[in-house]
């Protein structure tokens, strides 16, 4: 089987799920003997080259191109000018014989389903997340949600990272259920690696999405009952609002904002923590917490995250409720047992998420628009 | 041709509030504070209308159609009696009436269905067997000659401990770890002991319990005239069906035919020629022991090890476990009934059990009434109340 797969990230250029996705499910797949040409746009930093002979990475266009470079939203910036220009050129430029075409998210939609008309055949979409996520339900933008309907609308088939997901395109986009598959993420293992330290840990981007205000909050109260730093670690738009919010608590000294990470410091981060929290509002995955679970460190995530239907051995929380929050950190950093069970059964857990499985069970919905 | 003995266990935990770490400390009653009376009421109440009172009721007609013809024997733990009093009066009346016509016998236990055989002093069994001997005393006049342990948890020290209560019978799991290729439808003798030893038939008690609404058993559909036949062709002194009480309307749904199962099997085990109900007091006044069982390690009738790993299986169990332990050598210090009691209600072997991270597998039969999400849930939240019980002493 030969693809055409449309991407808007590949390691080691990346922010977010998306690149980690397309990486490790391309490579898994290739192996899986699937012939792949991933299009995705040219960027002036890191080299982008594959070492597998089914593997071909295709840079598309001149400039680069930065993902999520703005959160402002405004329809006319240079980054949606970018999106629009690769859209494009994807659809000039990928040509020859391919049984289907796979994009990814609103990004990659419209090249997605320009070369389904142009070429005539099946297209998939994989949804990692939506504007109802991204936005965090405030305000979603219309603009993208009309972009994501006419994408789910006209693919073959939907692959969902979570049910969570498959919810909200059911529910919010109106798509019928039939044509959606769920495929769960999986996790290149982080491996463990030194001693522990009383860190509670945030990794992620600094959104409105991903709930880190609640994750302050929760600390302000873990720590008038235990002693312990909280790190959180990333960037993004609302880096100046919590640090804010963290003088405003009085736990300036308890936190630390670290910034963008290295590939080294964030597997570093990872292996000296205690607890990771995934305070997330709508988190389609969630591939963080499995990363979190493979370097020993366990986990609580939200209730509105996909990860929280596909692990079995971890805490959940509402993103809201900072007090159950605070509850499950106090007591993962006193009760040892409680740290050493729940790490242990939740790296046993992982070996039934791993990228070969999602890759298995993407083939499988590519047999069923190629038959 | 032998003797059958039907025997079911009738158990309620009181089952905790949520207590945050938040909670440690405060100014509360602890009994208000860490039980869920409103949850423990509906459960109840929701047991009582689906199986407590419509099959007490269906032993009470069966008893008006064979009179002593058809017997059983019960174990009502002592929190499912205070359950009762609180919560369904008739419940206990049904099970008092079956004892007064003579149809139901009584079995002995820990008041609190605790796993305080495990301790490693036995002061407190003693005292919480004594205690529902007690109870049994008050409430139906009934001194019980057999004793149950939670869950059937036995070894050689249990044994030689509930023959020294005076006990004459023991009741325990029916497996091949100790019986080897013998069959448990015998009486065997403990250990360096005179006590009789009666063994749970695990085939045919799970054939009712656990596999009667399985479709994909070769077995199903379960007849009650198949059943008593399968008893009939077994050989040895008696065959042992016990189960949960619960199996009727709870575990097994109304509509899988469950009842009208029970309504006919007396008939269709009575059919049978030399074929006769017996209690378990009756079991060992009957039967001499044709062997010994040794039984260094604890073993159950619980999942499929049949060892105590399900409440003990895991270090969030074990830490749980300790701290019950330590709280109580501080309580015996400070000797306060009222915390005495909360100490003993949190024994209960179910607040372990919850933890339990075993395989959905084994965790199915008591999923049902798992109050928690996760075993992890259910740890944060009881050991926050053993915290909270500890800063107390």
């Amino acid at each position: 089987m030969k693809i055409a797969m449309i991407g808007w990230e590949y390691p080691p250029f990346k922010v977010g799920g998306l690149g980690t996705h397309c990486y490790y499910l391309t490579r898994s797949l290739a192996k899986l003997g699937v012939k792949i040409d991933f299009f995705a746009p040219k960027v002036s930093r890191g080299e982008r080259k594959s070492d597998l002979e089914n593997l071909r990475i295709i840079d598309v266009g001149e400039t680069a191109i930065y993902p999520y470079g703005t959160e402002t939203k405004t329809i006319d910036g240079d980054f949606f000018t970018a999106v629009e220009k690769f859209n494009k050129l994807c659809y000039e430029k990928v040509n020859g014989k391919y049984e289907l075409i796979h994009c990814h998210d609103w990004l990659t939609a419209q090249a997605g389903i320009m070369l389904k008309e142009k070429l005539g055949i099946p297209l998939v979409l994989t949804i990692h997340s939506t504007e109802y996520d991204r936005s965090a339900n405030l305000n979603p933008n219309p603009w993208f949600i009309d972009i994501e309907r006419n994408a789910m609308e006209k693919a073959d088939r939907i692959i969902a990272v979570s049910h969570y997901t498959k919810r909200i395109i059911v529910e919010r986009y109106g798509i019928d259920e039939n044509k959606i598959r769920v495929v769960h993420n999986g996790v290149n293992p982080i491996g463990e690696h030194g001693e522990k330290k009383k860190i509670v840990l945030y990794l992620g981007r600094l959104t409105m999405q991903k709930g880190v205000e609640f994750f302050l909050r929760a600390a302000k109260k873990v720590l008038e009952k235990e002693d312990c730093s909280f790190v959180v670690a990333g960037s993004g738009d609302m880096l100046p609002q919590l640090i804010h919010l963290s003088i405003a608590l009085g736990i300036a000294d308890k936190v630390m904002f670290t910034g963008p990470l290295t590939e080294d410091e964030v597997k570093h981060i990872y292996r000296i923590s205690s607890v990771y929290v995934l305070p997330s509002v709508s988190e389609p995955f969630g591939i963080t917490a499995l990363e979190a679970i493979s370097a020993g460190t366990p986990v609580i995530i939200s209730k509105s995250s996909g990860v929280a239907e596909a692990l079995r051995n971890c805490l959940t929380a509402d993103f809201w409720d900072v007090n159950e929050m605070a509850n499950k950190i106090v007591a993962l950093l006193r009760y040892d047992a409680l740290r050493k069970t729940l790490k242990e059964n939740a790296k046993k857990e992982l070996r039934f998420l791993t990228w070969d499985r999602a890759a298995r069970k993407t083939l499988e919905v590519y047999r069923e628009v190629v038959s | 041709m032998p003797c059958v003995c039907f025997y079911f266990e009738v158990h309620q935990p009181f089952r905790l509030n949520r207590f945050s770490v938040f909670h440690i400390g405060e100014e509360i009653d602890p009994f208000e504070t860490y039980f869920n009376h409103k949850l423990n009421r509906e459960i109840f109440e929701r047991a009582a209308k689906k199986c407590y009172l419509p099959a007490t009721q269906l032993f009470l007609d069966i008893s008006d159609e064979f009179g002593k013809d058809f017997k059983v024997s019960f174990s009502l733990t002592g929190t499912f009696m205070e359950h009762c009093d609180a919560f369904a009066p008739q419940v206990l009346d049904n099970f008092k009436e079956l004892f007064r016509r003579g149809n139901a016998d009584l079995i002995g236990e820990t008041y609190y269905h605790s796993l305080c055989s495990l301790f490693d002093d036995l002061s407190e069994f003693r005292d919480q067997v004594n205690l529902h001997i007690k109870t049994l005393m008050e409430r139906f006049g009934c001194r019980p000659k057999v004793f149950r342990n939670t869950e059937a948890i036995f070894d050689n020290r249990i044994a030689k401990e509930v023959e020294k209560m005076g006990f004459r019978g023991i009741i325990t799991e029916g497996t091949e770890k100790i019986l080897g290729w013998r069959s448990p439808n015998y009486l065997y003798r403990a250990k360096d002991t005179n006590l009789k030893v009666l063994l749970r038939n695990y085939r045919l008690s799970d054939d009712i319990a656990f596999r009667f609404s399985a479709r994909d058993w070769v077995g199903f559909p379960l007849t009650a005239d198949k059943f008593a036949s399968w008893i009939a062709s077994c050989e040895g002194q008696v065959v042992n069906i016990f189960m949960d009480f619960e199996t009727f309307g709870e575990h097994q749904w109304p509509e899988t035919g469950i009842f009208e199962f029970l309504r006919h099997l007396p008939a269709e085990i009575l059919r049978f020629e030399n074929n006769r109900f017996v209690t378990v007091s009756e079991v060992v006044d009957m039967f001499e022991p044709v062997g010994e069982i040794d039984v260094p390690f604890a073993i159950s009738w619980a999942d499929t090890e049949r060892d105590v790993s399900t409440w003990l299986g895991n270090d969030m169990q074990i830490a749980c476990f300790n701290e019950l332990k330590e709280v109580g050598r501080k309580l015996k210090e400070k000797g306060d009934e009222r915390l005495l009691k909360i100490w003993r209600l949190l024994q209960t072997s179910d607040h372990l059990y919850y933890l339990s991270t075993k395989g959905f597998a084994d965790g199915d039969v008591h999923k049902y009434f798992n109050p928690y999400s996760t075993p992890y849930e259910g740890f944060i939240n009881y050991m926050n109340i053993l915290q909270d019980l500890k800063q107390r002493l």
